[in-house]
């Protein structure tokens, strides 16, 4: 379908065009309150096509199987027409003898799965994570994609991806309190024995330390955020370490690459390329060939993401971090981001909670999730939200579960006051961190 | 396309049949600073098919292909056998409606050339861009659809309808060196071209309000009397307590029931909220919900008292109460779930300066960036603030928070003024993966005796 639209684009186009085709299939099953309720299957299918005319740039895009390709290049073309004009080139095939890098995305366990294994997954985690008193919800997505990219350059790839993604949370409503726990796993294969294992610790463990309802301590305290916790302070930082915001203006880190600002352990990169992730690609939504792209090292600001078009603008290259929709044109986007302080951090699916970081707390907090992340003013640092799920550290122990508590701060100023790393590394998400000890952040309480 | 849909429902061999199919025209302009960053126009299109058997679980298949219908209805059908539910599930009776359902399209968009929509929101951002060298960047976005709409059920539901829409949002950041601020426009209606004019100087406003919050203190975190702006007592109300009322939190939860039993006080006598699908030309407006069921106006808190909830059919059946059109989908790719539409806190008596005359210290907190719940508890920001001293309106203040709990706050709404007035805000809601779902709010002004108010703690 591409090569078609693609043709019609080079005769009518001056600076060429690149397309995007993507088609997806799903299968999801949903356990409500204990029960399987409900089985789903999606079948997707899009093109988007950028075209570059008299200097200017346009897209369109479609879901219509049925739309010939020169009414959708008479789409981008008006579209183009009322464009800005931008320096934008198509990166022309990989040279012989320089392959695509060799990541596996897809698997033929995961894709293969029936939708009777999915349904014994459910239930094998409703069956470990039942308890009195409590409710629990669990959905499982299976989702295998292929991809097709190529440009008027000679640039072209095609993959197929796999992923499955499995979520539960457990509910506990007494009177009027309310505690929800949950997590997360996403795989590019069929989740083994031990990541389910680790799913149904992770809730377990939170919720048998969260029964306990204890008074919150205030002021300027020790905090430990958990990996999944670690949202207000991340949040920030990868706004700021896009090129369309350094592009813009906006960035608090715009100006400061080769400048340390951040503690001096701490390290972050977007690497597509880590092994068995759904978000792993070995090339991007724009035929730039994926490779791991240094952010921040050892706290000196190392670079920015980019896509095509911010980059050009930026004069500088693309970082293959291309993301594109069916709809609407390219924007630079993450992969998978790399939290580290330095090489492998072992992962601890068997690690407290805390990664080890509460044995010298007299007294401070436990963050593993806060309301309200990413309202406001985020780009600036500046966080300010109610905790959802926390506990109270006494002595270097947890002591229960506080509620009525918020925490704020401002995240490029915390993390110069970072008291140490955990030991529990792990995928929350796309993001893969341990816990993170902060110092001196504002605790509040009602 | 609705006599295609109903031979597909005749070959269904399920006992509860559903199919949607969606065609959307739109289009989008966008401003970065003084760049036009893209203007596209789409076209997506797809269906949805949602079956139940008897004593078995929903099975569900959405697609872009409409070559498929056939056998999309047969998958969804094999996914429903696959799955077995006890009891089973059960869907609140309905009464079938036949419908052509054309909105006022208000000036199609569809009409309308690019270039003029391009037009439109370049001068909006210019009266941005035009406020002040301290405005470093913009985004500013025009967007507009028209959904044509077919349902049909196997109840003998029929439903055509053309749904439009049209939003305009802006962004304003102002910088001085390390400080960055923000300004928030944003107009989102079921309306089209005609609603879209005429908006200059809310874009201004907003540029301005950035501006100005470069000087502004970060309020002092604590608690106080706290009033909230129209704007933001529906934001508040749609957070804290409406997604509580929606009935697929509670219908099979017996913990969560007892804890939203009618009949419940949630707050002082001067306290009406309500969820309106049926008010005419709003954001969450539509005349039916995507399982045909005709949207209303819905107490839910009248006088204080627990009187109401949001259901879809199968929420309402289990609970032994009568579906309120609250079964909404984002669209072709997801199943309706009970969600908002427009949600209001009912109008009080006496104006602004009433709720003020007695506040020695306390904050006025207005406009939204934003606001999320995790039930009992939940979070919102305020666009701006102004302390309250003496009586009066005071300084401008910065990264006002407010967080609470619901049944406390509910609770200590102590006066409700009587300017009334609809959001026409933009954005939507989130649940579900299903965002954003256009949903709007209304109240008027209201007073809360004391709130927590999250910012600069004293070490």
């Amino acid at each position: 379908m591409i090569e078609r639209l693609l043709e019609v684009a080079r005769r009518r186009a001056d600076g060429g065009a690149d397309a995007l085709w993507r088609r997806v299939e799903r299968t999801s099953v949903a356990f409500e309150w204990g029960r399987l309720k409900a089985a789903g299957a999606t079948e997707e299918a899009g093109a988007n096509l950028r075209v570059r005319h008299r200097g200017r740039v346009g897209v369109a895009g479609t879901t219509a199987a049925d739309v010939p390709p020169d009414d959708l290049v008479t789409r981008a073309l008006a579209s183009a027409e009322l464009g800005e004009e931008i320096d934008l080139g198509f990166p022309a095939s990989r040279p012989p003898g320089s392959p695509l890098p060799s990541i596996s995305t897809f698997f033929d366990r995961a894709a293969g799965a029936s939708l009777d294994a999915l349904i014994a997954m459910g239930r094998s985690l409703l069956e470990r994570l039942e308890r009195e008193g409590c409710q629990v919800n669990v959905a499982i997505d299976r989702e295998t994609a292929q991809v097709r990219v190529a440009n008027t350059s000679g640039g072209a790839a095609e993959y197929a991806s796999s992923g499955v993604a499995v979520s539960v949370d457990v509910w506990r409503i007494a009177g009027d309190d309310v505690l929800a726990v949950g997590d997360s796993a996403e795989t590019a294969d069929f989740p083994g024995d031990d990541v389910l294992a680790a799913l149904v610790a992770s809730v377990n463990t939170r919720l048998d330390r969260a029964l306990r309802i204890v008074a919150p301590p205030e002021g300027a305290l020790p905090v430990v955020f958990t990996p999944s916790g670690l949202s207000p302070l991340m949040l920030p930082v990868t706004q700021a370490l896009s090129g369309q915001a350094v592009l813009q203006g906006i960035s608090p880190l715009g100006g400061k690459v080769g400048e340390r600002a951040f503690d001096a352990r701490f390290s972050l990169a977007d690497d597509p390329l880590r092994a068995g992730r759904p978000s792993s690609r070995p090339i991007d939504d724009e035929c730039v060939t994926s490779r791991r792209t240094a952010l921040v090292e050892r706290g000196i600001v190392r670079g920015f993401i980019y896509d095509l078009e911010t980059a050009a603008r930026a004069r500088t290259q693309s970082t293959g971090n291309g993301e594109r929709g069916i709809f609407g044109k390219p924007v630079p986007g993450y992969t998978n981001l790399v939290l580290g302080v330095g090489g492998p951090v072992p992962g601890g699916a068997a690690s407290a909670l805390g990664g080890g970081l509460l044995k010298d707390i007299r007294d401070g907090l436990l963050v593993d999730e806060l309301i309200g992340v990413g309202q406001g003013n985020v780009i600036g640092g500046a966080f300010s939200h109610p905790v959802a799920l926390a506990y109270r550290v006494e002595r270097g122990e947890i002591t229960g579960r506080v509620k009525d508590a918020a925490v704020a701060g401002n995240a490029y100023e915390l993390w110069n006051r970072v008291g140490a790393f955990g030991n529990d590394a792990r995928w929350a998400g796309s993001r893969w961190a341990s816990s993170v000890l902060l110092e001196g952040v504002s605790v509040a309480r009602r | 396309m609705i006599d295609r849909l109903a031979a597909a429902l005749k070959r269904s061999r399920a006992d509860y049949t559903e199919i949607r199919v969606e065609r959307t025209w739109s289009t989008a302009v966008t401003y970065r600073g003084r760049r036009l960053e893209s203007a596209t126009a789409s076209e997506d299109q797809g269906g949805f098919v949602r079956v139940l058997h008897a004593g078995r679980g929903w099975g569900v298949a959405s697609f872009t292909s409409l070559d498929q219908l056939e056998s999309m209805v047969a998958r969804a059908g094999e996914l429903s056998r696959a799955v077995s539910v006890d009891p089973p599930i059960r869907l609140a009776d309905v009464a079938p409606q036949r419908a052509e359902a054309a909105l006022d399209l208000d000036g199609d968009v569809r009409g309308v050339a690019l270039a003029d929509k391009k037009r439109l929101i370049e001068a909006y951002n210019g009266a941005m861009l035009g406020v002040s060298d301290r405005i470093v960047d913009t985004l500013a976005i025009y967007r507009d659809e028209v959904s044509e709409y077919w349902y049909v059920n196997a109840q003998g539901a029929a439903l055509h309808e053309l749904r439009p829409e049209v939003t305009l949002s802006g962004t304003a950041v102002a910088r001085r060196d390390g400080t960055i601020e923000k300004g928030l426009e944003s107009v989102g209606l079921r309306r089209g071209w005609k609603s879209a004019q005429d908006h200059e100087s809310g874009f201004r406003a907003a540029a301005e309000r950035a501006v100005a919050l470069l000087d502004a203190p970060m309020v002092r975190g604590g608690t106080y009397p706290v009033i909230l702006d129209p704007e933001l007592a529906g934001v508040f109300i749609h957070e804290a307590f409406g997604h509580l009322s929606e009935a697929d939190f509670v219908y099979e939860n017996p913990q969560a029931r007892e804890m939203m039993t009618l009949g419940r006080r949630f707050g002082k006598p001067v306290l009406n909220v309500g969820d309106n699908g049926a008010a005419l030309g709003l954001r969450g407006t539509l005349p039916f919900d995507d399982e045909g069921t005709p949207t209303q106006d819905t107490a839910l808190i009248r006088e204080g008292i627990l009187v109401g909830r949001l259901h879809s059919r199968e929420t309402a059946a289990t609970m032994g109460e009568r579906p309120s059109g609250n079964a909404r989908a984002l669209s072709f790719r997801h199943p309706p779930i009970v969600r908002m539409t427009n949600t209001y806190i009912g109008n009080g008596k006496g104006t602004f300066d009433d709720l003020i005359r007695d506040v020695t210290l306390g904050v006025y907190a207005c406009g939204a960036f934003g606001g999320q719940t995790m039930l009992e508890n939940f979070s919102f920001t305020a666009a701006y603030g102004r302390m309250i001293r003496d009586g009066h309106v005071a300084e401008l203040v910065k990264d006002v928070v407010l967080a609470g709990n619901l049944f406390q706050t509910l609770d200590r709404i102590d006066h409700i003024a009587g300017d009334f007035r609809w959001n026409q805000m933009g954005g939507g809601c989130g649940k579900a993966g299903q965002s954003p779902l256009p949903v709007t709010e209304g109240a008027p002004h209201v007073r809360i005796e004391e709130a927590l108010v999250g910012g600069d703690v004293p070490a």
